[in-house]
C-alpha cells in the first residue's frame, strides 16, 4: 500500500486548522456501521505521510522524565472513557521494576465510536510519536500498536507508517491484530494477550503492584498518545494557549446516514457539536445514547446544552466515554434498542465471570420481555433484579457498562417503559434504528 | 519480602474470574457472604473491621478456587 506524501501546504489548506494543533480537519464523514472509511459521497482520505508530518510537528528530542512534566503540566487524561489521568498511569509504571512495552490501543470497543481508527488512518505518525516518546519516558523495551483484526485497512496504514520510519527507531514497533471481539480492546485483556494468553480480560484486583520483578504492560488509548505528542509540540514551540489542542476533544456523533467525527472544544454544547456535524437538531424528547453501547441514555433535552465535557453532564458518572454522541434521530422505541445492545452485550461476554456469564443473557431476557410488553405482573421489579445482579461484579467493565445501559433507560425512557410494563409496547417496538451488530451465537 | 498492612483498610475481593460457584465461603462466612441466584458469592465491598478481618481470612484460606483475597480499599492504580 502506498502512503501519499501529501503537500504540506495543501494539506494546511485542507484542514484549514494546521496553525493550531488540532488533530483532524473540521469535520469528517464516516461509513455508519462496521469498520471505518469514507461515508458514500464524502472525499477520499489522504493519509498523512511522513514528510508533511515532520514538516508540522515532528518532535526533535526524545522522550525523557521532561515529557512527564510537560504532560502534568498540561493536565492530560485518557481518551478510551476512562478518563484516567496520563502522568498517575506513568508514576505507577515508573514505580514498578521494568516497563515491558507500551500499547497503542486503538481496538477500544465501542462499535459506534470512529474516531480512534480515524485517527489512526489519517495521522499515524503523530500516534507513533506518542507512542515512542511515552514508551522512551517509561524506559519501555517496546512499543505495540494494537488494532482490530477486522480493519485490514488502519492495520497497514500503521504497518506502512512504522516501515517509513524504522531507520528512527531505537524502540521496535509492532503492528499487532487483536481478535475482532468486543472485549478484546479491554487494556487488560491486551495485556493478557501481548504476555501469550488469551485476548480476553483478567483480574486485577488483587494487587497490581509486582514489585517482583514482572515486567508492567501500560496500555494508552491512540487518541491519547496523540495528544501527548501535541502537548510536547506544543510545548516545544511555546503555542499560545488558545491554540492549544489540548482542550478538545474528538468525538464520534451518529446521524441517520453515516457517522462524523468532529473535534470540538471542550467547551462546546453538545447541540452544537451535533448541528456542527449534522447542520439540525433532534427532536428535544428523543433519546440519546452517550458514550456507546457500555454508556447510557439521556434525554436530549436534558443534555444538549451541557458541554462536551464529563465534568459537565448533568449527574455523576454520567460521561461521554470515548466520546459517543447517538441521538435517536427518527420515531424509535428506546427499549427495543437497548434490548437489542444487551443481546449484542450479552453475546460479546468473554464467558469467564459467573455473573457476566448468566447476568448478562438473563438482563437481555428481561429486557426482550419488557420491549414486547410481556414482563407481567414483575414488572420493572425483575429487571432492578438482574441489573444489581451483574453490577460491579466481572473481572472488567463489561456487565457494568451493560447495568448502566439498562438502568438509565429506566430514566430516560420513563413514559415507554410505564406503557410497556403495563403490557402495550409501542409502535416502534418492533425495528431498531441504531446500527447494533448482530449478537453471535 | 512481606509488608504489613496493619492499619490500612481492607476489603474482601472476588476474582470472578476464578470463582466456579462452589460456594464454601458463604457457609464459611455468612455474615460477609451471600450467595447470587447463580451461586456466585456478593460481597460488600465495605472496608472491614479487626474481628470481621479475621473471619474473611478464614473464608480465604477455605476457597477451593483461590479466588478470594483481602485488599487495600480502593488502591486506585490504573
Amino acid at each position: 500500500m502506498t502512503i501519499l506524501g501529501a503537500d504540506p501546504a495543501e494539506h494546511l489548506a485542507q484542514t484549514g486548522s494546521r496553525g493550531s494543533t488540532s488533530l483532524l480537519p473540521a469535520k469528517v464523514h464516516v461509513v455508519r456501521t462496521g469498520a471505518v472509511g469514507p461515508a458514500p459521497g464524502s472525499p477520499e482520505w489522504e493519509i498523512q505521510g511522513w514528510d508533511d508530518h515532520r514538516a508540522s510537528c515532528a518532535r526533535t528530542r526524545s522522550g525523557g522524565p521532561w515529557v512527564l512534566n510537560v504532560v502534568a503540566a498540561a493536565g492530560l487524561t485518557g481518551h478510551g472513557g476512562g478518563h484516567f489521568p496520563v502522568t498517575r498511569k506513568w508514576r505507577w509504571a515508573l514505580d514498578q521494576r521494568r516497563v515491558d512495552a507500551v500499547v497503542a490501543n486503538g481496538a477500544e470497543s465501542e462499535s459506534l465510536s470512529a474516531k480512534d481508527a480515524l485517527l489512526m488512518r489519517l495521522r499515524p505518525h503523530l500516534v507513533l510519536d506518542g507512542l515512542l516518546l511515552t514508551a522512551e519516558t517509561l524506559g519501555a523495551r517496546r512499543a505495540v500498536v494494537w488494532v482490530h483484526a477486522a480493519d485490514r485497512t488502519t492495520a497497514e496504514v500503521m504497518q506502512a507508517a512504522v516501515v517509513e520510519r524504522r531507520w528512527l527507531s531505537v524502540t521496535d514497533i509492532d503492528v499487532v491484530c487483536a481478535p475482532s471481539a468486543f472485549l478484546s480492546g479491554e487494556s487488560s485483556a491486551v495485556k493478557r494477550a501481548l504476555s501469550g494468553g488469551p485476548a480476553i480480560p483478567s483480574f486485577e484486583g488483587f494487587g497490581r503492584d509486582q514489585r517482583d520483578g514482572t515486567a508492567v504492560t501500560v496500555v494508552h488509548n491512540v487518541e491519547t498518545l496523540a495528544r501527548i505528542a501535541t502537548a510536547v509540540t506544543e510545548s516545544e514551540t511555546d503555542t499560545p494557549r488558545e491554540r492549544s489542542a489540548l482542550g478538545s476533544r474528538l468525538v464520534t456523533i451518529l446521524t441517520p446516514t453515516e457517522r462524523c467525527v468532529v473535534e470540538v472544544p471542550r467547551g462546546m454544547a453538545v447541540a452544537e457539536a451535533v448541528r456542527q456535524a449534522t447542520g439540525r437538531q433532534p427532536p428535544p424528547t428523543a433519546g440519546v445514547l452517550l458514550g456507546g453501547f457500555g454508556g447510557h441514555w439521556a434525554r436530549w433535552a436534558d443534555v444538549a446544552r451541557r458541554t462536551v465535557d464529563t465534568a459537565d453532564l448533568p449527574r455523576d458518572g454520567w460521561s461521554l466515554g470515548p466520546g459517543v454522541i447517538a441521538p435517536l434521530w427518527e420515531p424509535a422505541c428506546g427499549l427495543a434498542e437497548t434490548a437489542a445492545i444487551a443481546d449484542y452485550l450479552a453475546s460479546e461476554s468473554a464467558g469467564q465471570c459467573g455473573p457476566c456469564l448468566f447476568g448478562l443473557p438473563a438482563l437481555a431476557k428481561t429486557l426482550r420481555l419488557l420491549r414486547d410488553g410481556k414482563l407481567w405482573r414483575d414488572g420493572t421489579r425483575r429487571l432492578l433484579r438482574d441489573v444489581r445482579a451483574v453490577d460491579g461484579r466481572g473481572a472488567c467493565h463489561h456487565p457494568d457498562g451493560a447495568a448502566r445501559l439498562a438502568s438509565s433507560m429506566l430514566e430516560a425512557f420513563d413514559g415507554d417503559v410505564d406503557a410497556h410494563a403495563a403490557g402495550h409496547p409501542c409502535q416502534d417496538s418492533g425495528r431498531t434504528t441504531l446500527p447494533v451488530p448482530a449478537a453471535r451465537t | 519480602m512481606r509488608r504489613r498492612r496493619g492499619a490500612e483498610p481492607q476489603q474482601l475481593l472476588v476474582d470472578p474470574i476464578s470463582c466456579e460457584a462452589v460456594g464454601l465461603c458463604a457457609h464459611t462466612v455468612p455474615e460477609l457472604i451471600t450467595l447470587d441466584r447463580w451461586g456466585y458469592p456478593i460481597v460488600s465491598g465495605e472496608s472491614l473491621g479487626a474481628g470481621q478481618i479475621r473471619a474473611a481470612k478464614r473464608a480465604v484460606r477455605g476457597c477451593p478456587r483461590r479466588a478470594l483475597g483481602l485488599a487495600r480499599v480502593d488502591d486506585g492504580s490504573g
